[in-house]
């Protein structure tokens, strides 16, 4: 049986029938198809399909779809500037060369996005902790937490 | 050097923007018309004799459009060689290891193709099974092929010099055995394939690979169609880390069901498959014999590696040889034994993997520790006094062109203060260094070499077209970047169509390291072809010979005065209008000995150039819980020029997460009876954010005689020599030398522990 639910996807009001028993994941991806926010694992460890919600940076495999009624939603589709410029996370993952196979960045901004948005000058230990449920196998890391940081002295 | 305006800058990746917003397209991203949902039904025995396959319950099951056994296949066997053909994408009469492909579904979703999976009746006779070399090796153990007595699959041998001799005359000799189990990859990607066929029999597929022509050829043979019906395209690529070379499983498996079910499919793997059912890397044990002089210079060096290949060949004959080439490279050595063996077990299948098997290089560096203690020669000396050099020729009688080695351990050796500090940190507290060294490609056949095609438009813009496939290292800017600099346009000025066997030429793959110099090589010949062309053009125009142009800022203008100048697109114009070619063609095949095969003649040119590096760390271990902080790295290596400094650093510091921070400390796999247990990133332990220590990059450039502008390749060496810095370092500060790998908890516990009771 579906079920309508009404939310907010990257600042527009929607209104969905779903199936209970998706995940956001599944709405976003296979309903909506919106694959900026990718599946590296679904079940929660690699942090590939990390979307906002409410400010918070969450896993959306395990967030059940019905959970959304009434929230804000925001994926990497969202991030953008509206004239298509990039937001400054963005644009500081790639000028500190923080990209390589790319397939966990969609997640990664959305996880130090969530964090900027709550905090101005976050230490870097917050910067790591922020990210430390996404995964990347390519950079060590370390250009990733430079691009955040570049942004957090930024402001 | 010549002033460059894009080559040797931190150039931003033309690629990385639309991976930032999400936009990059991946393989499991596609979405097709009509498209189908692909499940592939595995093997719950490691090994066992398939009785029979009923699929007829699943056939009928609505929404099934496609099922598909061996029997839909010709029955042929792959191999990356003629000699180890032994792979049925499909199999016939066995299954050989818990997780082997056995049949596969196609259905409008993910839910049917899974209850199709269920309703597929299997019958198996389950055989026995060996987990281990050792089992595998034992008298009566059971064959898991025919064709290769006593599952001895590869075994390679090389004998240069004396090493009986060598061992004679020998001032100090030790021999020593060193363990790892498998690793794996963990790409951020897991494998996915879409197929679909158009009505005239093109197959177009896209899956995460390591060289569009790599797999466009097996699939052209099993499909039995020709190769321009074979359309491999580009997609992004999430990590290959040396697997997703060789043709897959679901490829295959993907082509066919969209073959039979008439429509496109998409496979997308779980996590579990991508560990399982692609690639893992080789367990390993490594014996290994070193005798030095006073002085620490190694005499001679007999090694003998036993490599848990899992059930099939795979990349085997490699996979066996590089590990010991690496080293062979990195070090002087006259009288050198290797005897390498492959030996098959009912697990996954082992290809190749970036650090190339903890035990072999963290076994050689760190019996050159060992040795240096006897002789009192700090390690970082012994590195020094055996460190290969330019002009010499390794044992196997490939030239080195260029070799930064010395340089590398000299560097790293005066940042981190190792004077300072060896011997004399507190108690568990410790120093190591690791060296190594890579290839840029290998004898491959027709498919060594690469070549580019660059086609100029009316408003002078380019299209590159060429081969070279990027897996995430940064090799599409690395294409821009070249012809941009050679035609003196900008970045935004090129397009670029790469990777896709319909349109592009020859090229053998990143695999190996190869494609900066051969790929880069030949695109930056293409360029030449074109400017050269151009100048030719406006060298009429202007009265002046070719060599007296420069093409710069979009314009070709001549060099000793700048104000005789046309821009770029009114020489393609006169060009067209005079109805002269101005297309441009490169090619590069690198200087490699054609003869030189991994089994029967492991000698002669194996590269046109090698890479070389050296790591230091600093490490802490807490004696009460095992547990090792790192504090500090330095990352060396000589990559001959760098083209784009900050993509090198990345490659840096990734190559140092994976083989040292993740290879030594945490990563391996847990199994039971041939199965899994820990297939997830956090069962196995990947490095995460918090985990990683400060790394200080250290370039070293030595002007390659024929790399593109001198370079080399980007960085790989440092995931080996930062494995076995790690290994030197926690050695260094229990004061136990380790010999099994990864360094977890409980062996560093024990090793201390083992050290107490032998002191009292």
């Amino acid at each position: 049986m579906k079920k309508e639910i009404t939310f907010t996807l990257n600042k527009e009001k929607t209104i969905m029938e779903v199936d209970p028993q998706w995940t956001l994941l599944h709405l976003l991806r296979e309903v909506l198809e919106m694959t900026g926010t990718k599946e590296g694992c679904g079940y929660g460890e690699c942090g590939a399909c990390t979307v906002i919600i409410d400010g918070e940076a969450v896993n959306s495999c395990l967030y059940p779809v019905m959970e959304v009624e009434g929230r804000s939603v925001m994926t990497i589709e969202g991030v953008a500037l509206k004239d298509g410029s990039l937001d400054p996370i963005q644009q500081a993952f790639v000028d500190e060369g923080a990209v390589q196979c790319g397939f966990c960045i969609p997640g990664m901004i959305m996880s130090s996005k969530a964090l900027l948005d709550k905090k101005d000058k976050p230490t870097e230990e917050e910067i790591k902790e922020s990210i430390e449920g996404n995964l990347c196998r390519c950079t060590g890391y370390v250009k990733i937490v430079d691009a955040i940081k570049s942004v957090a002295g930024g402001r | 050097m010549k002033k460059f305006d894009l080559i040797g800058k931190d150039m931003k990746r033309v690629d990385t923007a639309s991976k930032a917003t999400g936009e990059a397209l991946f393989s499991g991203d596609l979405i097709l018309p009509r498209m189908l949902v692909g499940k592939v039904l595995r093997s719950p025995y490691p090994h066992a004799r398939i009785i029979s396959i009923d699929t007829s319950k699943a056939e009928k099951l609505p929404g099934v459009k496609a099922v598909i056994t061996a029997k839909d296949m010709s029955g042929d066997k792959w191999g990356v060689f003629k000699y180890t053909q032994d792979q049925q994408f499909l199999p016939t009469e066995k299954v050989r290891y818990v997780g082997e492909e056995v049949a596969a579904v196609a259905a409008v979703d993910e839910d049917t193709a899974l209850e199709a999976l269920s309703l597929i009746d299997v019958q198996y006779e389950p055989l026995p099974a060996v987990f281990t070399v050792d089992d595998a090796l034992a008298p009566n153990a059971p064959l898991i092929h025919d064709v290769y007595p006593s599952n001895i699959n590869i075994h390679v041998k090389i004998d240069v010099g004396d090493v009986e001799k060598g061992f004679s005359e020998s001032f100090l000799v030790r021999e020593d055995t060193f363990t790892a189990p498998e690793d794996s990859y963990f790409q951020g990607e897991p494998y996915a394939v879409a197929a679909q066929f158009d009505n005239a029999g093109n197959l177009e597929i896209w899956m995460p690979n390591a060289g569009p022509h790599l797999k466009a050829k097996p699939l052209s043979n099993v499909l039995k169609i020709p190769l321009n019906k074979v359309r491999v395209r580009k997609i992004t690529i999430g990590g290959a880390f040396g697997g997703r070379s060789e043709i897959a499983p679901a490829d295959v498996i993907c082509a066919f069901l969209a073959r039979k079910a008439k429509r496109p499919v998409k496979i997308i793997y779980t996590r579990e498959e991508n560990t399982v059912a692609t690639r893992q890397a080789h367990a390993m044990v490594t014996t290994i014999k070193t005798g030095v002089d006073k002085e620490g210079h190694v005499v001679a060096r007999d090694i003998t590696c036993r490599m848990d290949g899992g059930a099939y060949s795979s990349t085997g004959p490699i996979a066996v040889s590089v590990p010991f080439l690496c080293m062979e490279q990195a070090y002087r050595m006259e009288n050198i034994r290797y005897n390498g063996y492959r030996i098959l077990t009912n697990k996954p299948i082992r290809g190749m993997f970036r650090t190339h098997g903890r035990a072999f290089a963290c076994g050689v560096d760190t019996q050159l520790d060992m040795l240096g203690a006897e002789l009192g020669i700090d390690p970082l000396t012994m590195r020094l006094r055996n460190a290969r050099q330019t002009g010499d020729y390794t044992p196997t009688k490939s030239f080195v062109a260029s070799c930064g080695m010395t340089e590398t351990i000299i560097r790293t050796g005066e940042q981190s203060g190792w004077k300072e500090k060896f011997g004399k940190l507190p108690p568990f507290h410790g120093i190591g260094i690791g060296t190594n060294s890579v290839q840029t490609g290998f004898p491959m056949g027709i498919r060594g070499g690469s070549q580019a095609f660059i086609k100029l438009n009316e408003d002078g813009g380019i299209t590159v077209i060429t081969g070279i496939v990027d897996n995430g290292q940064g090799n599409d800017n690395m294409i821009v970047q070249i012809a941009a600099e050679e035609l003196g346009i900008s970045p935004d000025d090129v397009q670029l169509i790469s990777a896709d066997t319909e349109v592009t030429p020859s090229d053998p793959g990143s695999y190996s390291m190869c494609e900066t110099f051969i790929g880069g090589n030949a695109v930056r010949l293409a360029a030449q072809d074109v400017k050269m062309k151009l100048f030719k053009i406006a060298a009429g125009e202007f009265g002046v010979g070719e060599d007296e142009l420069t093409a710069r800022d979009r314009k070709i203008f001549v060099t000793s005065n700048p104000e005789k100048s046309m821009n770029i697109a009114k020489a393609v114009r006169i060009a067209l209008s005079r109805n002269e070619s101005i297309s441009g063609e490169g090619s590069y095949w690198p200087n490699v000995d054609a003869k030189r095969e991994w089994v029967k003649n492991p000698y002669g040119q194996l590269s046109e150039t090698f890479s070389f590096g050296t790591v230091i760390v600093e490490v802490k271990v807490d004696p009460e819980t095992g547990q090792v902080e790192v504090i500090e790295a330095w990352a060396a290596q000589d990559v001959g020029y760098a083209l784009n400094p900050k993509v090198i650093e990345g490659q840096f510091e990734g190559g140092f997460a994976m083989g040292g921070q993740g290879g030594m400390l945490s990563e391996f796999h847990q199994w039971h009876e041939g199965r899994v247990l820990n297939p997830t990133h956090l069962g196995y332990m990947v490095p995460l954010a918090i985990d990683m220590p400060k790394i200080n990059n250290i370039i070293v450039e030595t002007i390659d005689p024929n790399g593109p502008y001198g370079a080399k390749e980007a960085g790989m060496s440092v995931a080996m020599s930062a494995a076995q810095a790690y290994s030197g370092a926690i050695s260094n500060a229990i004061g136990v030398y380790l010999k099994d790998f990864p360094l977890t908890p409980d062996i560093i516990l024990k090793a201390i522990e083992g050290k107490g009771k032998r002191e009292q």
